[in-house]
């Protein structure tokens, strides 16, 4: 299975089926694969905190729901996490891009992709980071099983080691 | 009124008086109040919409929603048959000391909606209209966004809401509640 699969494989395992994301080239990989799937529902939104929302309605009314963006989209969608996912304790899986790290070429990907992983620490919020592909199933499988069992949102970081990133 | 005429129907409402107010009106687990994320309060109600095939109602503000149009687009993307958006437009920010928003100023939301290919769009200005278009929502394929035009009230008392309650007890009303361990 390619990483991609492997997160296709850890969403249908958790019966999490609609997808909120805003677009980024290397999660394309993954919710190309969502949108001709028929398990999933995929929904664009606008921006990061809209998609935090549009997962929350979704899980209030019963249909589990996971959320992908960006580092720097994750940098819109705080406030979501802190005042509406924690108090409420809503179990969001987030897959997010991790910009900004070996082989970023993008000098104003960098601060927030940096960021990303103190500020999660700071929220409280547990997140993984996957840099190649070995045990990604377990890893993800305890993921989704952790995030549901603490009924917080959880973060799985994807770099550019596991995915390719996106070239300068 | 919106209350009474929802039935059954999930309703989601935004921060502040909007909360409050649907509390008073009398409690249902089928309420979803909000008390942060604002902004997020017609977002919530699209997720919503896409989990179950039942009408969603999301009262929403003039402020929050201004914060966050980009979901009005997410909303006339995906066009949900059941969903029913209200903007309670004071043309102001209340709960920050009622400074003027941009809908005071000339922005018109339902237009806002028509141009992201909301074609089921109406203001109205007193609560016979109001009723009217709301009960004609929820019996006609939306999505349908209603831009009710308001004049300042005086507020209620906030309402005694937790939100790990609110959610959980509205969800327990689509899904078996979770037991131990599970």
């Amino acid at each position: 299975m390619s990483w991609a699969e492997n997160i296709i494989k850890a969403l249908k395992d958790w019966d999490t089926s609609l997808i909120a994301y805003v677009p980024d080239i290397s999660i394309d990989q993954v919710t190309s694969l969502i949108d001709k799937d028929p398990f999933f529902r995929l929904v664009s939104a606008t921006r990061e905190e809209e998609a935090i929302g549009i997962a929350v309605g979704s899980y209030a009314a019963g249909r589990n729901a996971a959320v992908f963006m960006q580092s720097s989209g994750f940098g819109n969608s705080v406030n979501a996490l802190a005042s509406l996912c924690i108090p409420s304790r809503t179990p969001i899986p987030m897959f997010i891009n991790l910009r900004g790290g070996p082989g970023e070429f993008n000098m104003a990907q960098v601060a927030m992709g940096r960021a990303v992983r103190p500020i999660m620490d700071q929220l409280g919020l547990v997140h993984f980071t996957l840099d190649d592909d070995r045990n990604m199933e377990k890893i993800l499988d305890g993921a989704m099983k952790l995030c549901y069992a603490n009924r917080q949102p959880l973060a799985v970081c994807l770099t550019q080691l596991l995915h390719g990133g996106k070239l300068a | 009124m919106v209350s009474r005429l929802a039935g059954e129907s999930p309703i989601v409402s935004n921060l502040g008086p909007s909360s409050d107010e649907l509390w008073h009106a009398g409690h249902r687990d089928r309420n979803f109040y909000t008390y942060g994320n604002m902004g997020l309060c017609s977002s919530i109600a699209l997720g919503m919409a896409m989990a179950t095939d039942e009408q969603v109602i999301s009262l929403d503000g003039d402020g929050s929603m201004l914060m966050n149009l980009g979901t009005i687009a997410s909303i006339g993307r995906e066009k949900p048959k059941n969903l029913t958006v209200v903007v309670w437009d004071n043309e102001k920010w209340g709960q920050t000391g009622g400074q003027t928003s941009h809908t005071g100023m000339g922005t018109d939301l339902e237009q806002v909606a028509r141009s992201c290919g909301i074609t089921r769009t109406k203001t109205v200005s007193d609560l016979e209209d109001l009723e009217a278009a709301v009960s004609d929502a929820l019996k006609t394929d939306g999505p349908n966004f209603i831009v009710a035009k308001i004049e300042e009230a005086e507020y209620l008392p906030v309402a005694p809401v937790e939100p790990e309650f609110t959610l959980y007890r509205f969800r327990n009303t689509f899904v078996e509640p979770r037991k131990p361990g599970q």
